[in-house]
This record gives structure tokens, sequence and C-alpha cells, in this order.
């Protein structure tokens, strides 16, 4: 299904880049160049073949890992985009973290105290959280934190093998930023899952069976309440990924989503199919992966 | 317990409920739920509590294990507990007592179980939480109290989760967890409701045989006369939050005091009672002829089919072929799964079949030979008329899409009117949206519209198992006076054996999508009959019965 999907998308990715008025050949040489030099390298680059064929050299490479060389640079892309794709995970990673240390709770909360104040603060937050989009909260917070108290470096990246304490002060505003549109989308739909759940028919067997709040809340809906926050967070990866761009740019991580922006800025086809498909696949391999998760968890649900 | 216990409360009634009331708080002020409800049970006792659905009978089990909605307001009256009054209980202390000295078991095991809780888990809580049993103690009794409610392999049994486990299986898991503790009471709230006819009196002679064993109180709650007539010693009636008459069964069925109980015993299907003259010829020339038909489901997946992989197919209906005479009711009956309802889809053209339908003289081989002619003349009606009818739509514009689509409508106003009329509804229903109808008005809307074209053939799939006794009874004759009327021929699909020995010419037996065989009515409890038709027959209990 993964290897299905992905072929699609490799479709999809070069299709696109067919149809962006991008010419390498002219990105190469130059406005300049003459028609002769520009059908030379047209003939070497095989730009001139049927674009089925370029599609499957393409998607040949590609298999074997070869995602094609930087019409910036000149070096190959893959190398380049992988390393900005760890660089990405890691501040992703992070974000979820601290989304679920947050998140679950805050929507447990909301959900047994329906209707109290703890209930609607919560979601007055969340509201304001999903509503405020990351470049208006990430300006908010690096003035406020970097620029007022100074208790944080606005921008940068340093790797944490170089220097862990400063890497993870870098890391501090991005990963808060981000996170927090996921911990008000990830709260409210705990919250409503778990009041679903509370209103069954087997909670209510539970509690008159002489169980405790607090048991019948633990052993009985938590797990049927958070099975449904797997795919939430996994989708949510999608957002990730996109919200990653914007806050990667303001912050000045070079991940993946600035590497993309560069490489469109550019023009620079071979990065931009490259960075396309790497984002694509991890989106995929991580729904893969939340799929495989909730049929372990999940018995009723198997897998041929 | 110790014997200066025993006689203790052999004196005095287990449970009692005195002067009772539960009002709810609603936008419309209170709404009385329970009124000054007086009821006992004494050890050893089993009561039935009967009535129709909204008639309070859950809310009574609900006060009683004190779980009521935050709206609940309870103006007076004791509910006492082997003399404790649980009114005076707060939450801890009724936490101790729920599952301990009274229990509860439920209408659907499919949906009282955790789906994600293995079913020795839920069976081993109970005995932790209640007799401080270690998990290994509590799993060791677990399988003990397994074997003691019937089942055969109870270590396995624990291991399984609620999916891996049939329906009656899982209710003799809830039923074991009910009698767990040794309970002082059990309320048994339409235990068997959810199940098959076979499984239903399974459950209900295990239960039989536990109570007598325990003799623990019970409070059988069910809208079914016929059933409580079977289990329960006495009877309570409950109407509209008031219970109206009380005694012993026998005294309910030969010399019932109220009106209301009247109906309700008269409601109760009597397959003794035929509805209808057996003066149907069977003819060479028969309206409907199914021949082979089968269904199968589960269709190729892509993957599939690219790699050549099989794909296991499930069948719905194996090779079935039976036939409807001209205005012949041929009621077809079975459990849950025997693909009662696959076949009323194929013949609908819902389901894909192999095989062939002939109707009026005409092959039907596949969807596409079902043309608006053959849809005119073919009607259904479903189960579940909340479900077959548009919310947002009047039912003005429910019954006028036929009428359109088959009829010349003209006038529909007209013509919308005296349909109403015809299924005996108000000719100003046509301006109410189905939220505003009950449910028996609902159903008579969804067969008003399936008469709209006047077919010859009209397929009613379980068409009264969501409604009320009195309500069926209503609903069985407008149907049968409509096919005196028009001599509609009728598919009438059950699982309710003495309604359909009491309205259906001829009985098909499904079983497992096998048709089991096809026989006259009154000849269905012959000793001829095939081995599953007889214990269908065995296992339903009929009220009138015993006492006529």
């Amino acid at each position: 299904m993964i290897v299905y999907t992905l072929f699609v998308v490799s479709l999809i990715v070069f299709a696109i880049t067919q149809i962006l008025p991008a010419d390498a050949a002219v990105m190469m040489l130059g406005e300049n160049a003459t028609p002769e030099a520009l059908d030379a390298l047209r003939q070497t680059m095989g730009l001139d073949a049927p674009i089925w064929q370029q599609y499957f050299s393409w998607l040949w490479h590609v298999v074997q890992g070869d995602l094609g060389t930087s019409l910036r640079t000149g070096q190959p892309v893959g190398p380049a985009m992988f390393e900005a794709l760890g660089r990405s995970l890691l501040l992703a990673l992070f974000s979820i973290g601290l989304m679920l240390v947050l998140a679950i709770p805050l929507g447990i909360i909301a959900a047994i105290r329906r209707g109290k104040i703890a209930d609607m603060v919560v979601s007055l937050v969340s509201y304001a959280g999903v509503a405020l989009p990351e470049f208006v909260t990430a300006t908010i917070a690096v003035l406020v934190f970097a620029d007022w108290m100074k208790w944080l470096p606005p921008t940068g990246y340093v790797p944490l093998t170089e220097d862990f304490f400063g890497g993870i002060a870098h890391l501090v505003l991005p990963v808060c930023v981000i996170s927090i549109i996921l911990i008000a989308h990830v709260s409210r739909m705990v919250r409503s899952e778990l009041v679903d759940v509370l209103h069954t028919d087997y909670i209510r067997a539970a509690r008159l069976k002489g169980m405790s709040r607090g048991h019948v809340l633990r052993r009985h809906a938590l797990r049927n309440a958070l099975l449904p926050t797997i795919t939430i967070v996994a989708l949510d990866v999608g957002y990730l990924l996109g919200g990653v761009i914007v806050v990667e740019e303001i912050f000045a991580i070079p991940g993946i989503g600035r590497q993309l922006i560069v490489a469109i800025q550019a023009r620079d086809l071979p990065a931009i199919q490259a960075g396309v498909l790497i984002m694509a696949a991890t989106y995929s391999i991580v729904n893969f992966i939340a799929d495989i998760l909730y049929a372990w968890l999940d018995k009723r649900i198997q897998y041929d | 317990m110790s014997n200066t216990e025993m006689t203790n409360t052999e004196n005095n009634p287990v449970l009692s409920i005195e002067n009772y009331s539960l009002d709810y708080e609603t936008a419309n002020g209170p709404f009385h739920a329970l009124k000054t409800i007086d009821l006992s049970i004494n050890r050893g006792e089993i009561l039935g509590l009967v009535g129709e659905s909204g008639s309070g009978k859950t809310s009574l089990a609900w006060s009683i294990m004190r779980y009521l909605p935050k709206n609940a307001r309870e103006p007076g009256g004791r509910i006492l507990l082997g003399g404790d009054n649980l009114l005076d209980k707060s939450e801890r202390q009724m936490e101790a007592i729920r599952g301990r000295r009274i229990s509860m078991v439920f209408q659907d095991p499919s949906t009282s179980l955790n789906p994600t809780l293995s079913l020795g888990t839920q069976l081993a809580e109970v005995l932790m939480r209640h007799r401080g049993l270690s998990r290994q103690q509590a799993w060791k009794e677990g399988e003990e109290r397994l074997a003691h409610v019937g089942l055969k392999t109870p270590a396995q049994m624990m291991h399984r989760m609620p999916h891996e486990a049939s329906g009656g299986e899982k209710q003799r898991v809830v039923i074991a967890s009910a009698f767990a503790c040794n309970p002082e009471c059990i309320i048994f709230d339409e235990p068997t409701t959810a199940l098959d006819v076979i499984t239903s009196r399974q459950i209900l002679d295990l239960f039989v045989e536990l109570q007598a064993e325990t003799g623990v109180a019970s409070l059988y709650i069910s809208h079914d006369l016929a059933l409580v007539a079977r289990t329960a010693g006495r009877v309570a009636v409950i109407k509209r939050g008031d219970i109206v008459e009380q005694g012993t069964v026998r005294e309910i069925f030969t010399n019932p005091q109220q009106d209301y109980t009247r109906e309700l015993i008269n409601a109760v299907p009597d397959p003794a009672h035929r509805l209808v003259k057996d003066d149907v010829a069977v003819t060479d020339k028969p309206l409907v002829k199914v021949e082979n038909v089968s269904v199968h489901f589960g269709r190729k997946s892509f993957l599939a089919a690219l790699t050549g992989k099989k794909t296991e197919r499930v069948t719905g209906n194996n090779a079935i072929s039976l036939s409807v005479n001209p205005g012949e009711i041929l009621g077809i009956v079975g459990e849950s799964g025997s693909g009662k309802s696959t076949l009323a889809k194929a013949m609908t053209g819902l389901n894909r079949f192999e095989g062939k339908i002939w109707f009026d003289g005409r092959e039907i081989r596949n969807l596409g030979d079902m043309d608006n002619a053959y849809r005119k003349d073919v009607q259904i009606i479903f189960q579940h008329p909340d479900a077959s009818l548009n919310p947002r739509q009047k039912i003005f514009e429910i019954l006028s899409r036929p009428l359109k689509l088959f009829g010349d409508g003209s006038d529909l106003e007209k013509q919308v009117g005296d349909m109403l009329e015809q299924v005996r509804l108000p000719r100003t229903h046509a301006n109410r949206y189905p939220h505003q109808l009950s449910g028996g008005e609902k159903q008579r809307v969804a067969i008003a519209r399936a008469f709209a074209s006047k077919p010859k053939l009209v397929i009613c799939d379980e068409i009264t198992s969501a409604l009320d006794v009195s309500v069926q009874a209503s609903v069985v004759e407008l149907l049968l006076d409509l096919q005196k009327a028009s001599g509609t021929a009728y598919l009438f699909i059950t699982h309710d054996l003495n309604l359909i020995r009491q309205i259906a010419h001829r009985i098909a037996v499904m079983y497992r999508g096998d048709l089991i065989e096809v026989v006259k009515a009154e000849e269905i409890d012959s000793p001829d009959r095939a081995d599953y038709t007889r214990r269908l027959i065995e296992a339903v209990p009929r009220a009138a019965a015993q006492f006529q």
C-alpha cells in the first residue's frame, strides 16, 4: 500500500515540476545562452526525450537512491536534503513530545470536568491556539522571550552534538510555537473522544459493577478514547510538515522546509522534486506506522 | 452469609421500593418519570416489570442502582436494600454496594462489554474490587465462574476479547460477573432482547437455573409479556411511570384488572389465533419465483485483482429457491445472520446476486433487469423508520415522490391525504416532519410510501421489531387490512415466530444463508419438520399457552 502511495506521489511531483515555468537548460546556462548551446545541453541531460521516458529515468534513479544533482550548487541533492530532514525531524519530535505531554492531560481534564471552569479555560485556550497562525505566535514569542526578556536566542540553529544546551535553547521557541496549534487540536480531540466514550454502555456497565470513577477512567475509558488520537496525531504530521516550513523560515533553522523554499526560489527542479518526495514519504511512513500501532492496540482490527 | 441472616432476610423483602417518585428537569418543566412506585421483591423471587418503551422501566433500574443523570430529582420515597435506604448512601458507599450487594445484567452484551479488554479482565476486576482477591486468585475464580455459567472452555474464554466471542457467550460472561459476588438482588434489563431466538432461550434457562440455585431476588425488566410469563412469579405492569397493576403471573394473565394490561396481553402474538384465512391457491404461476439465488459479499481489492490472489468471500445466501403466490403472505424466519434481509435486498436490487428471479413471467437476471416497472411492482419497507424516512423532508414530500415517479403525479395534495387516511393517520400529518411522529406513526408513513405505487409484492423487513408490542399489533392489523383490500403479496421477514405463525400462509425457515424448508404456517410445529425448525419452535415461549 505504502509503495503504491509513493508511486502515485512520485507521479504527481514529477507532473508538477513539468508544469512549472522553468527550463532546466535555461536555468543552468543563463538567460543569454545561445539556442545551439541550450539544445546541446538538453540533449546531454535527456530533456528532449518524451516526458514518460524522462519520468522513468528519474524514477529509476530515485529508486537507486540518486535524487539528482542540484542545478543551483551542482552537488547531489540527496545528502543535503536528508541532512536537512534530520534537523526538521528533531524539531518535529520535540514538538510532538511536548504536545503529547500537555495535550492529553488537558483533554482529559476538560472531558471529566465537562461544563465546569477547567473545561472552559482549556476550550478557550485551544480555540485561541487553533485560531492564531504560527507566524503570528512565532513573532509574538520572539518579541517577548527573545527581544524583551532576553531569555532565549531569537533565531538560529546549533547542532546538539556541538553544544547540547545551546542547541536546546535555540529549539525552545520553535518547538513551543509548533506545539501550540498541535496542543489545541489534539486536546480538543481527546476531550470529545473521551466525552463520547464516557457515555457508552460499557462505561456505565463498569460503573454499575461498582468500579470507582478513577478506575473506570484509567482502565476502561482512556484506552478507547486515545486510540483515535493516534490517527489524529499521524494526520497532524501533515500539518507539522507544512508548519515546519514557516517556522524554520522565521527561526532560520536549516531544515527541509527551508531547503525547499530555497529550491523553489532558485527554480532548482531536482531539489524541489527531492524535497517534496521526501516530505510525502515521511508523511506516508508516519501514517503507516500509526495504522500498525492502532491495529496492535485495538485487537479488533486486522490487516492482511 | 450465616444462617441467622438468612432467616432475617427471609421475613423482610430484599428490595423494597416505597412511595418512590422520580422527576427529570427539562426545558419544559419537570417530567414525571416515576410516580409513587411501591414494589418489593423477596429472597428467591423473580418480579417481572412489564411496560412499553418510555414507560419508566429503565428509569426505575437506574434509580435502584443510584445511577441517575444530573437533571434527576427525587421528590420522595425510599429504596431499601436489605433495610438500608439507598437514597441516603453517598456515591462512595454506593460504589461498594454496586456489583457486591446489587448487580445488573444489561440488554446488549456487545455494547456492555469494553471492546478493548479481555472478557477475563472484565470479570476478574469485579472479584478483585469487591472480594479483595489478588489478580491470580480472581483469574482462577473467574474461570470457575465461567464454567458455572455453562461455557465449555472457561480458561480460553477468559483470554478472549469481546469480539472473539458470540453474543450468547458474552451474555454468559455478563451474567457471571453479575452473580460473581453472590449479590442479594440482581436487575435484569431485557437480557435476551439483543440475542437471537435459540440463544435467548438458552440464556433464559441459565438465568432460571442460577436464580433457583442462589435464591437471588430478581427484578426482570421486559417489554415482552410472554417472556416474563415464563420466568417471573409476580408481574408489575408499568404505564407512564405508574405501576397500574401487580399480581402473580396467573392473576395477570387470567384476570387482568386494567384495560391497559388486557391490551398488552392481547397484543402478544398467539400462534393459535390465526389472523389470515388459508385461501391462497398454490398455482403453477407464482407471482415471484426465486431460482438458485446466491449472494456473496466481499469484492476483490485492487491489489488482489492485480496479483490474482484469491479473496475469501462470505456467503450471504446459498442457492435459495422459493416462490410467492399472488396475494400470499410468505414469512421468512431465522436468527440474525441467517440471510433473511440479504435475500430481501437481492430481490430489490440492493445486493448483487447470482441466479434468477422470475417476476410475473419476466426473467430478472441482474440489477439491470430491474427497471422502473419492476420497482413499481416490488416495494420494500425497512426495520427502522427513523433511518428510512428523510429527516429533512416533510411527510408530504416523502409520500409525493413515489406518486410522481410511478403515478400520474396529479393533485398530489389529495392523493397524499388519501394515502395517509389509508394508513389511518390524519391528513394533517402531511405537514409534519418525521421526528414529530411516534415510532408507530413513522412506520405507517413508510407503509403508505410502499403502497403508493400500488405494488404487487411488498417486502417487509423486520418492520415491527423496533416497535412496542401494542403498536406492533396495530401495524400488523393495518398490513392485513391493506392486503385484503389490494391483494398484494407480502414477503414478511421477522424473527418473531409467534407473530409470523399468526399472519403467514407459508413460512420459509433460513439458517446461515441456507433455506431449510418452506412449510404451511399451520404445519410448522408438526414433528415432521427439520431439526432446526423444531429447535426454533421449542425455543420460543408462548405466553397464553400456559394459562388457557
